[in-house]
């Protein structure tokens, strides 16, 4: 006589629900599509789940009552400290983020690889003497947009080039696409490096002083290329001293390799209240 | 641009890289804030304050994904809210106009009415779990993640996932099996699947 096929043990509540979802593994979504298969009451349950669960599913997705945003001041690493410790001696020691532009050769006309690729790196140090310091990087303070084309097309309308007495080819050009801003205003600013020997890694730091004040500008992800960086920087979302209209410079400092010392361009800025 | 790029950004102080993150999961989150605590401005703040934690704490995200901590960020928020000791707030009938998916929209003002009254139900049925097992289906059946994820953002093991939302599954049915009309045609539904 024939035995009856047998029905593999009935699942669980949990294995019925993790079935709903395939959240089983084989053995077991087929030891419970077997059951199922021939028992009613576990297949009124698994429909029971499954109606719960689309009943559920069918709640709207709604859309937020307002606007979320993040506060333009919460990150620590932006702040006003006095300018004294980034320039000079003591600056070399600091804790920064170096932009790095390592030169590859050129391709050539329609070439499709720029002239540079990118990196950064992180070069630690002391901590300045007086203050903390804002890491360039690491700040939320401000935004920037890379547009590496523009990077290396001509400077800006406000510009400041300083050159290496040793060594005159070796330039550096700090330029902005104006000269005053009002307080809500983005400040574009455009860095070109010139006269680097090749597989030359530029370390750069912006700043933008005040009375012997400053704040680093961050650098971002974004890319540069050989010639160049430009970033856009709200002037709101940059932890400046109270009030904040008044009369800025914009310092752009390239780090000399070996112990070379700095090359230091100044730009003046107005921000109007 | 992929999460993992956008929070490498972020981790750099890139305000912009952690804006699109936010576009990417302020539907989602604040919807699972919603449907935790009831109320819209509530569940918003709760969003709110888990985008401001995140932006402050990003460069403490290494190599987790970036969904399952920010929803572990406002799930733990969800759980400080009825600490705080609020009470789920009933949230008023869903304004059409802010409905963004997944319901089903009808202009019979009938339907509507009745989809409406479904709604509110099962809201009504969430409402009457324990947080962990509302949590859960939450995470499961509105904000759709998978078992795995749910056990990181609860820091809870996989099998412990699998019973909340099983349990929670099983009472939300016994809640709306209350009402005869809810699951009228169940067998015809689960045949036309």
């Amino acid at each position: 006589m024939p035995s009856e096929p047998r029905i593999p043990t009935e699942p669980t509540l949990d294995e019925l629900s993790a079935y709903l979802d395939h959240e089983l593994d084989d053995d077991a979504r087929t030891r419970v599509a077997d059951h199922v298969a021939g028992c009613a009451d576990c297949q009124a349950r698994l429909d029971g789940l499954r109606q719960t669960a689309y009943a559920i599913r069918a709640l709207p997705m709604e859309t937020p009552p307002r606007t979320f945003t993040i506060p333009a001041k919460t990150r620590e690493s932006s702040s006003w400290v006095p300018v004294a410790g980034w320039i000079g001696g003591v600056a070399a020691a600091m804790l920064i983020i170096v932009v790095g532009v390592t030169h590859l050769p050129f391709q050539g006309p329609g070439g499709a690889a720029s002239t540079g690729t990118i990196s950064r790196s992180l070069a630690q140090g002391g901590a300045p003497a007086a203050g903390r310091a804002a890491p360039l990087g690491q700040s939320g303070a401000g935004t920037q947009m890379y547009d590496s084309q523009a990077a290396s097309k001509a400077v800006l309308s406000n510009a400041a080039t300083v050159s290496d007495p040793r060594s005159p080819s070796r330039m550096l050009t700090v330029s902005t696409d104006a000269a005053s801003y009002s307080s809500t205003a983005t400040m574009t600013v455009q860095l070109r490096l010139s006269g680097l020997p090749p597989s030359q890694t530029a370390l750069v730091s912006l700043l933008l002083e005040r009375n012997g004040f400053a704040v680093l500008l961050p650098a971002g992800s974004g890319p540069l290329d050989a010639s160049g960086y430009r970033g856009n920087y709200p002037l709101a979302n940059l932890a400046l001293p109270n009030p904040v209209a008044g009369s800025y410079t914009l310092i752009a400092i390239e780090w000399l390799p070996d112990g070379n010392g700095e090359l230091i361009a100044r730009l003046p800025i107005t921000i109007q209240g | 641009m992929d999460d993992r790029d956008l929070v490498g950004r972020a981790r750099r102080g890139d305000p912009e890289a952690f804006t699109q993150l936010m576009m990417q999961y302020q539907v989602p989150l604040y919807n699972m804030a919603l449907r935790m605590v009831g109320r819209p401005d509530d569940a918003a703040d709760i969003a709110q304050e888990a985008f401001t934690r995140a932006w402050v704490k990003i460069r403490t995200l290494r190599d987790a994904p970036f969904k399952s901590w920010i929803f572990q960020i406002a799930a733990n928020l969800c759980y400080d809210h009825f600490r705080r000791g609020r009470r789920y707030g009933e949230m008023p009938d869903e304004d059409t106009n802010k409905v963004v998916g997944l319901g089903i929209l009808t202009p019979d003002p009938q339907e509507r009415a009745e989809a409406s009254e479904r709604n509110r139900l099962v809201r009504e049925s969430i409402e009457a779990l324990d947080h962990d097992m509302r949590l859960a289906i939450i995470l499961r059946d509105v904000n759709g993640m998978a078992y795995d994820e749910i056990a990181v953002v609860l820091h809870v093991p996989l099998g412990t996932v699998k019973s909340r939302i099983a349990r929670a599954r099983a009472q939300v049915q016994e809640h709306l099996q209350q009402y005869p009309d809810f699951f009228p045609s169940t067998r015809e539904d689960a045949n036309a699947e």
